[in-house]
């Protein structure tokens, strides 16, 4: 039973997450080594849009099965080796969290789980919201997405467990002496690249038109201009999109009014 | 698109309200063709609102406030009438609050639907609806203080964190029920403790005698920061993480509702692509929600098959969109991602491969044998209590009721598609479960019917140049039903005002009456049957008023007792 | 039932071989942002555009340098950045393993130099901005001593240039709009 005022009241408009002693930090090592064959793991809503909630459903479901690793969901806190926090921390929501996390035995793994669990995501500053599981209590493990897909969750979970090794680490880049930007497409004047590439964009998207872009200043690239109609065609014939021909088509009179204007 | 050259739809509603109320209107603007907002004075909203409701074929579909000090000195109420008689359209009711009394007439005790936005002014506004019964904190959470109310312009950054009021949840929850019963008081810090009971049920014995529920632990205060920190595009991707199982339908509303303000035209193209997705979209709701109705009765391996076909929706959603859930394709004017050829072939093999699986899953999903008597006759929603709460969804349809946005105001690619609307008269779970499993058919026709006809054309328009304070409503059928937003614009590249009320705001009022008369064993099922952006409710209080006794327990030890009907919690 | 064992039967093993072989992924996938800080001209568009402040620009005009940071716990892997980029210096990946333990892992942060106005000497903009300003004004068909003989100007800041127009007198033409007959 926990007295309400042993439950760290937020100061000057945000709380003070609770913190870990020493013996808590060594246990926890141990523990890790004794649930690698079977971790019982207990999700704490923390005020999330529920995105997380379906990919944590889906990553136990047959296709990804996050059993075979001996992950189980458990219905309570007080089975829980691993504690999973979804959601940014909304105020209804932190005084549950926290008696979750004092419900669940010690020691206990802290799972930061997806983009609002890390740092509060979208809603990080918003009036209603800590911002991120750490404000709360001490987190043990970050798993960034929105929502992060169950393979990321199966990878998230292989690496808390010692299973896997973490890729991604802290890098920090300083202006080197002879630093310049390289320029795409030298070859092709800069109006009629910038006309290309909004006009793809207009008709397929950033990324799909970036590319179509690319693809077709590329074929243009090319010194002579002679013969950029055969080279087209052949693009086109290759891909055999009619949507990627009309496209193109369009950046075709594009360029051919460009190129007559000079 | 000029709304004063097309023909407007429902200003007949307007000519008769005139007639009706000769006195009250002041006002008179239209929006878009067939979106209209009248003022009237501020004593005649109720009857103004009553008789559009209740005589003109009127829904509530939303109710919010505005603080307009800064345009014309006082607040601003407006209610949405999605009128649904004859003629389709929407007919919005303005009414101005004087800025120093803060006090307008309620229209709840003439019409239930306003309970709960009459509510959340009072939270975020302090304006007084005179007369409204129920006098509890809707939105805000109880150690919020009093008199900070966060949508006024002049009361707070988006970003302050007043400090909590208390460590102690004091929410009063109400019951009707006849006869003695006692307030048993149960503080949050029980002895188990967990969550607070979100859920009270309040039983005689197994049976539900009525229920109160406390919602909104999920409130992050999204409106407010519309207005400040973002600007009209990043909007939209706020609007995919309003929810996170029907989040394309609210960013596609937003849009739509910027777009409509503005008189935007969206290419052909785009439309199409968008109703794809949101088609797409409520293909893996639904199956998310048959896989939990087999879940709720039992069958759990029926719960496992439907997760994994549902996951062929998913595959579809990365395909298309670039990400399972959070699509993140929409701007104002249009989409970012086309479906070229590798996307259309893929989809029409996934989609293949849908149809085919989930027929045979829904066909065994009937002939389980204790289906029906699970579901037949359960959680019944009265249509005479449909009427009057303004539900929506399949929630409704399984009531008798043919509403359907995609229908009574066609929006993106459903003007030119005939969408079937599935309507049943049992209106218990079975019903709503049956019209889900029709609706996931309906679903993959639209999307074949699509693929094969897209329009060409580009797929953004951009360049809007944003006219300050001109509002209009969005509005779309998301899986659990109608979404509808409504944006005012700023003079500041940002919205003055964003209202976005999900589906299931509209589906949860009417819950307490869907579980009476039902045993304790029932209540997961019926929550889930009207598929509630799944709720955080952890705990389940139930209070036996004969007994006087009060038992709490784990929802989950509810869900197991729901599907066992053995050993209850209770005893 | 029979049917049921049936649909069991043919499903066969659904279960993805992850983590034991590589991830089915879709072409198109949204996943961590690649950055490339050579490639990057510190403009700052990315941060603007950034639904979530995942992407942040932060200036010490004391030292003269210009901070970029990403935030990998906040990001919301939209692709807002890599719409917006002008050089292509941030582009999303397919990549999705991204646990941590410790949450320093999850900053990236770049520092580039600013540059001074050549007029007033106070700080102006990031240098390699400039000198991709100048790189541009190449590929329009300006040769390469036209650029450099305009350098000073890219490098001039808004108030300095403001400034100059006034005092260049003798360039602009003052009588442009009046109407014909009145020339005095």
């Amino acid at each position: 039973m926990n007295e309400p005022d042993k439950i760290i009241l937020p100061g000057n408009g945000m709380p003070q997450p609770i913190k870990q002693s020493e013996e808590f930090q060594n246990l926890k090592g141990q523990l890790l080594k004794d649930i690698r064959r079977s971790a019982y793991v207990y999700r704490v809503d923390c005020g999330g849009c529920n995105g997380c909630e379906i990919e944590i459903f889906a990553a136990i479901t047959p296709i990804f099965d996050a059993e075979r690793f001996g992950i189980k969901v458990v219905a309570s806190p007080r089975h829980a080796d691993i504690l999973l926090f979804t959601g940014a921390v909304t105020r209804a929501m932190r005084m549950p969290a926290i008696r979750s996390y004092e419900a669940a035995p010690d020691p206990k793994i802290c799972v930061s789980y997806g983009a609002c669990g890390c740092g509060g995501g979208i809603f990080h500053d918003l009036y209603c919201v800590w911002g991120g599981s750490d404000k709360i209590v001490p987190i043990d493990v970050y798993i960034p997405g929105c929502p992060p897909t169950p393979a990321a969750t199966i990878y998230g979970f292989a690496m808390a467990l010692g299973l896997l090794g973490q890729k991604l680490k802290a890098s920090s880049h300083i202006q080197g002496e002879s630093e310049r930007v390289v320029m795409r497409h030298p070859g092709v004047p800069v109006e009629l690249r910038v006309l290309i590439e909004r006009e793809a964009r207009r008709m397929a998207g950033y990324r799909m038109g970036a590319d179509i872009a690319d693809d077709f200043l590329g074929i243009l690239g090319t010194k002579s201009s002679e013969g950029l109609e055969a080279r087209i065609q052949e693009y086109l014939a290759k891909e055999s999109d009619p949507r990627l021909t009309e496209i193109v088509t369009n950046l075709c009179e594009i360029s051919t009014k460009a190129i007559a204007a000079n | 698109m000029s709304a004063i050259t097309e023909t407007k739809v429902g200003q007949h509603y307007i000519d008769a309200l005139r007639q009706r109320f000769p006195s009250s209107v002041l006002e008179e603007e239209w929006q878009t063709k067939d979106q209209v907002t009248v003022t009237v004075k501020v004593n005649s909203l109720p009857e103004v609102v009553e008789w559009l409701y209740y005589n003109q074929g009127g829904w509530i579909s939303v109710l919010f406030g505005n603080d307009e000090r800064s345009i014309h000195g006082n607040f601003a109420v407006y209610y949405v009438l999605s009128m649904e008689g004859g003629v389709k359209s929407f007919v919005v009711v303005r009414a101005e609050v004087d800025a120093r009394t803060g006090e307008f007439p309620s229209v709840t005790p003439k019409v239930p639907a306003c309970g709960w936005g009459e509510r959340e002014i009072r939270d975020m506004y302090g304006l007084k609806p005179v007369g409204l019964p129920d006098e509890r904190r809707l939105v805000l959470p109880d150690d919020w203080p009093d008199n900070l109310h966060p949508l006024r312009k002049d009361t707070m950054d988006y970003r302050v964190r007043p400090e909590p009021t208390s460590n102690v949840e004091n929410y009063k929850f109400v019951n009707d029920a006849c006869g003695e019963t006692r307030e048993i008081p149960l503080g949050p810090l029980h002895i188990t403790s967990d969550e607070p009971g979100h859920f009270r049920l309040f039983v005689d014995g197994e049976d539900i005698v009525d229920a109160d529920y406390r919602m909104f632990y999920v409130h992050r205060g999204m409106e407010k920061v519309a207005e400040t920190r973002m600007g009209y595009d990043e909007v939209t991707f706020l609007a995919d993480r309003v929810c996170g199982i029907c989040g394309f339908a609210h960013s596609v509303a937003y849009a739509s509702s910027v777009e409509n303000a503005l008189g935007i035209i969206v290419p052909e193209r785009a439309q199409v692509i968008r109703s794809i997705m949101l088609e797409v979209e409520r293909m893996h709701s639904h199956l998310l929600n048959l896989g939990l109705a087999c879940h709720f009765v039992g069958f759990d391996t029926g719960f496992m098959q439907f997760f994994r076909v549902r996951e062929k929706a998913m595959t579809l959603a990365e395909l298309l969109t670039g990400a399972r859930k959070t699509y993140g394709i929409n701007l104002i004017g249009g989409v970012r991602r086309d479906i070229q050829k590798f996307e259309q072939m893929q989809t029409i093999k996934l989609c293949a491969e849908l149809r085919a699986e989930v027929t045979g899953l829904v066909e065994m999903l009937l002939e389980t044998p204790n289906l029906a008597q699970r579901t037949s006759g359960i959680g019944r929603l009265d249509p005479e209590i449909a009427r009057n709460f303004s539900p929506v969804g399949p929630n409704i349809r399984a009531s008798g009721f043919a509403r359907d946005t995609r229908s009574d105001h066609a929006y993106c690619g459903f003007k030119n598609y005939s969408m079937p609307v599935r309507t049943k008269d049992g209106c218990d779970v079975l019903s709503r479960v049956l019209i889900r499993a029709e609706e996931f058919f309906d679903s993959i026709d639209y999307i074949m019917y699509a693929l094969a006809d897209m329009p060409g054309g580009p797929l953004l328009v951009e360049g809007h140049v944003y006219k300050p304070h001109k509002f209009a409503l969005g509005f779309v059928e998301a899986p659990r039903g109608e979404d509808i937003h409504w944006s005012m614009l700023g003079d500041n590249q940002k919205l003055f005002r964003w209202r976005a009320r999900a589906s299931t705001y509209a589906n949860w009022p009417p819950l307490r009456y869907m579980l009476r008369g039902n045993t304790v064993s029932d209540a997961p099922l019926i929550v889930a049957s009207i598929d509630p952006c799944y709720s955080c409710t952890d705990r389940v209080t139930m209070i036996d008023i004969r007994k006087g006794k009060s038992t709490t327990v784990p929802y989950k030890e509810i869900e197991r007792y729901g599907r066992e009907r053995k050993n209850s919690p209770l005893k | 039932m029979l049917k049921l064992f049936k649909t069991i039967l043919k499903t066969g093993e659904a279960t993805l071989k992850y983590p034991f072989a590589p991830m089915p992924i879709s072409p198109g996938f949204r996943g961590k942002p690649e950055y490339k800080p050579e490639q990057c001209i510190a403009c700052g568009a990315c941060a603007i555009a950034c639904p979530s402040n995942a992407l942040s620009m932060s200036a010490n005009v004391e030292a003269g340098e210009h901070t970029w940071q990403l935030f990998l716990g906040n990001c919301i892997f939209c692709g807002r950045c890599e719409e917006v980029c002008p050089t292509k210096a941030i582009v999303l990946s397919q990549e999705f393993e991204l646990a941590v333990g410790n949450k320093n892992d999850l900053f990236q942060n770049a520092t580039f130099k600013i540059a001074n106005c050549t007029c007033c000497e106070k700080p102006f903009a990031p240098q390699k901005e400039i000198e991709y300003t100048a790189d541009l004004l190449k590929q329009t068909g300006m040769s390469a001593e036209a650029v450099e003989a305009c350098r000073d100007q890219l490098q001039t800041c808004a108030d300095c240039k403001r400034k100059q127009s006034m005092r260049a007198t003798d360039k602009v033409e003052l009588t442009g709009f009046m109407q014909k007959g009145n020339e005095a």
